[in-house]
């Protein structure tokens, strides 16, 4: 009884926001299908970074840095080489991949916080890499793309957000999924179970980063341009709050993160109520508030409203998508 | 399902919910932005961020626009003006001016700041067919590229244009000159640099030394002493205010004695008030303005006008700042602009106002400076004078050096 309600609640909730998600445009204006297109992005992206510190509990704050790599392999390869947008996702994929796993290499020595400011460092810089490269990059004045109507993006954003949410979650609830958590559970345990911690923990940031480069990708495709500023510090740390908000560990929360950290800093900088010096603060206010009701994240809420009634309270304390299946 | 998760599910749909929700208010009329009583204009400027300096010219230019609506607007209409926080990050000013075109319906984006940033939606507003008009950096882009970008239009003198006059001056009033040049290691150092090589002509022989330094990197000591040791007795300034403030300080500690020129952008009273808190002697510095000029005059009929609406509209402001002059000077253009765009404006109307100023006199540029451009001749504003620094003020001389395209 138990497990087949659990096994039902999440592809019937995945099955209903993709639905919502769908037909949401037909009413939204050219203007908030573009911002539509930017929570796709986000979405994206906050996925990518769960992958790696969600599910493997290998810290990144600088998941701006493969959005980055991303960003330009699409951006070169439009400008400079007449590749079509669309055909640049798979590349920016691949690049990201490799970028993802040479950043990675750390993390075979490093922990925690240490692991976490060599993240902190890349994302550091490779918006100065892009600077000092004008030729190849654009440099500060940056480079321009097509631009496409509001709907084109909300629907390419959300195509590949949908694409790498069904993989994500394939890849997590099966074999792979399981030993990048035990990787997260407890290092020792994972590998006397005959997991080899180099190749699991490597492969989850070259996939993490991989899925980032996408989301960069399709970042400058929506904002039709792309400079080293577009993926400042501001980017890494959005997405890493939308990933906590979210809930870590868990692929359901995801959607709230995204919707959290792009909606509402611009739902504040147009309310009359408050004066732009105020937005970061009450953002920041916020996000400790939503950290206090919700130390586990949207998803643990999630979780709890589905399994109303059917479970125990201790379940609550257990994101869906990490219990053992 | 404890009570607080109730109260989380509420504020988390809320916070999902609010910015979708937001109903798109659609125009009426046949130009965007345009109504019987008003005329709605927007720009995006950094209130918060690295930039935030320069947070006090969109409030300045809101002040005088609120002068000018109190005395009757602009042909019957009122103008508003809407202006966003991108903190000078490009990604935010992308989806705000989106958000200024497609949300608010603004007639046009008007006075936006900086370099990077009118570079990431220019594209865009040019494919709207949306004026982009009298944007706040001194980049050459924006006059020299208007075939490709019609829509697009500067204000202030270009950073070339401002070199030349450096360079015009040390070629005939320096015989004995051995020029230092600090720039920044980037398309802005470049800009500087090569109107300083037109404008010294054949003297640009007597350039010594040339010093580069990354953008990001904030000490230029090293630099500075390269350039002493060089031999040189001009000291020519292309930095950001932080290096400049630097430079300044490191001339006066290692005992160098050059004359000194400060780039515009770099040499406003502010910075040269905190370099010469840090210990900097800066007396007999020199730049290029073309604001006009209040501190010698303050009962000139322009310094009276500025003051009223400062103290009335813009009341906290401090009114040494040059940021504000720079306001003014920017709002009177638009107001200018939107006059002459005629009694039923379009995007079309306003652009050819811009593009066809004949030698408006703005009261608050330095008397002389005029506004002036055609179809193909696209900087409004092409002459400058010099000044030098002394008794913690800036001071004009000599003439007005005029174009000299």
């Amino acid at each position: 009884m138990r497990l087949r309600r659990s096994s039902l609640a999440g592809p019937a909730v995945a099955v209903a926001a993709a639905v919502a998600i769908g037909v949401l445009p037909h009413w939204l204006s050219n203007y908030h299908r573009s911002t539509g297109a930017d929570v796709g992005v986000f979405f994206t992206a906050i996925l990518a970074l769960n992958i790696v510190t969600g599910y493997t509990g290998q810290i990144s704050i600088g998941h701006g840095a493969f959005m980055a790599v991303g960003g330009y392999t699409t951006a070169i390869l439009t400008h400079d080489h007449g590749w079509s947008d669309l055909a640049t996702l798979p590349a920016a994929a691949l690049v990201g991949f490799a970028a993802g796993v040479v950043v990675g290499l750390p993390a075979l020595r490093f922990r925690g916080v240490y692991l976490a400011l060599t993240t902190f460092a890349v994302a550091l810089a490779v918006p100065q890499i892009a600077k000092n490269y004008p030729g190849f990059t654009g440099g500060t004045e940056g480079l321009a793309l097509p631009t496409h109507s509001g709907l084109w993006l909300y629907r390419t954003a959300w195509v590949v957000a949908g694409i790498v949410f069904v993989a994500a979650w394939l890849l997590l609830r099966g074999r792979t999924g399981r030993a990048f958590r035990a990787v997260r559970d407890s290092e020792v345990a994972a590998a006397s179970s005959g997991v080899s911690l180099p190749v699991y923990k490597t492969v989850a940031f070259g996939i993490s980063a991989g899925v980032a480069a996408v989301a960069g990708s399709v970042y400058v495709l929506v904002n039709n341009f792309v400079n080293p500023d577009v993926f400042g510090l501001q980017l890494s740390l959005y997405v890493l709050i939308g990933a906590v908000v979210g809930g870590l560990g868990s692929l359901w929360g995801v959607l709230v993160g995204a919707a959290f950290v792009q909606l509402l800093p611009l739902g504040l900088t147009s309310s009359s109520l408050t004066s732009s010096q105020l937005v970061p603060v009450i953002f920041g206010a916020v996000v400790i508030a939503v950290m206090a009701l919700l130390p586990l994240g949207a998803a643990n809420l999630l979780h709890a409203v589905l399994h109303f009634g059917s479970r125990s309270a201790q379940s609550a304390d257990v994101p869906l998508g990490t219990e053992g299946r | 399902m404890t009570r607080r998760m109730i109260g989380a599910l509420v504020l988390a749909v809320l916070v999902t919910g609010a910015a979708v929700a937001t109903a798109a208010f659609a125009s009426s009329s046949a130009t965007p932005g345009v109504s019987k009583k008003t005329i709605t204009i927007g720009g995006t400027f950094p209130l918060t961020g690295p930039a935030a300096l320069y947070a006090a010219i969109p409030k300045a230019e809101f002040a005088y626009f609120s002068y000018v609506n109190a005395h009757g607007g602009v042909n019957g209409r009122q103008i508003v003006f809407k202006y966003d926080d991108d903190g000078y990050n490009p990604a935010n000013t992308v989806p705000q001016t989106k958000k200024l075109v497609e949300q608010d319906h603004v007639f046009a984006v008007y006075g936006s700041l900086g370099t990077a940033p009118t570079l990431a939606t220019r594209d865009y507003l040019n494919k709207a067919g949306v004026p982009q008009v009298l944007v706040a950096t001194g980049d050459s882009y924006w006059g020299a590229q208007y075939k490709q970008y019609p829509w697009t239009i500067g204000f202030q003198p270009d950073y070339p244009g401002e070199s030349r006059v450096y360079g015009q001056f040390i070629a005939s009033k320096i015989p004995q000159a051995k020029i230092g040049v600090l720039m920044q290691d980037d398309a802005y150092g470049q800009n500087y640099y090569n109107g300083l090589l037109q404008g010294l002509g054949d003297s640009k022989s007597k350039i010594v030394d040339v010093e580069k330094y990354d953008s990001t990197a904030t000490d230029v000591s090293q630099q500075i002493v390269k350039l002493k040791a060089s031999g040189a007795n001009v000291l020519v300034l292309f930095s950001l205010p932080t290096q400049t403030i630097g430079a300044l300080v490191v001339t006066t500690k290692i005992g160098w004695k050059p004359t000194t020129f400060v780039n515009n952008v770099s040499g406003s009273s502010l910075f040269m008030y905190l370099a010469q808190q840090a210990g900097a002697k800066i007396d007999g510095d020199i730049t290029a303005t073309y604001l006009f000029d209040y501190t010698n005059n303050p009962n000139a009929p322009s310094a009276k006008l500025y003051k009223s609406i400062v103290d009335k509209y813009d009341p906290g402001a401090n009114p040494l700042d040059s940021d504000i002059e720079y306001g003014f000077a920017s709002a009177w253009t638009m107001v200018q602009a939107l006059k002459e765009a005629g009694a039923n404006p379009t995007r079309a109307s306003l652009m050819n106002a811009l593009t066809h100023m004949s030698g408006w006199k703005n009261p608050f540029l330095y008397p002389g400076v005029t506004m002036t451009t055609t179809g193909t001749e696209r900087f409004p504003i092409d002459q400058q004078i010099l000044e030098q620094y002394r008794s913690g003020a800036w001071h004009p001389f000599g003439h007005i050096f005029s174009k000299a395209r």
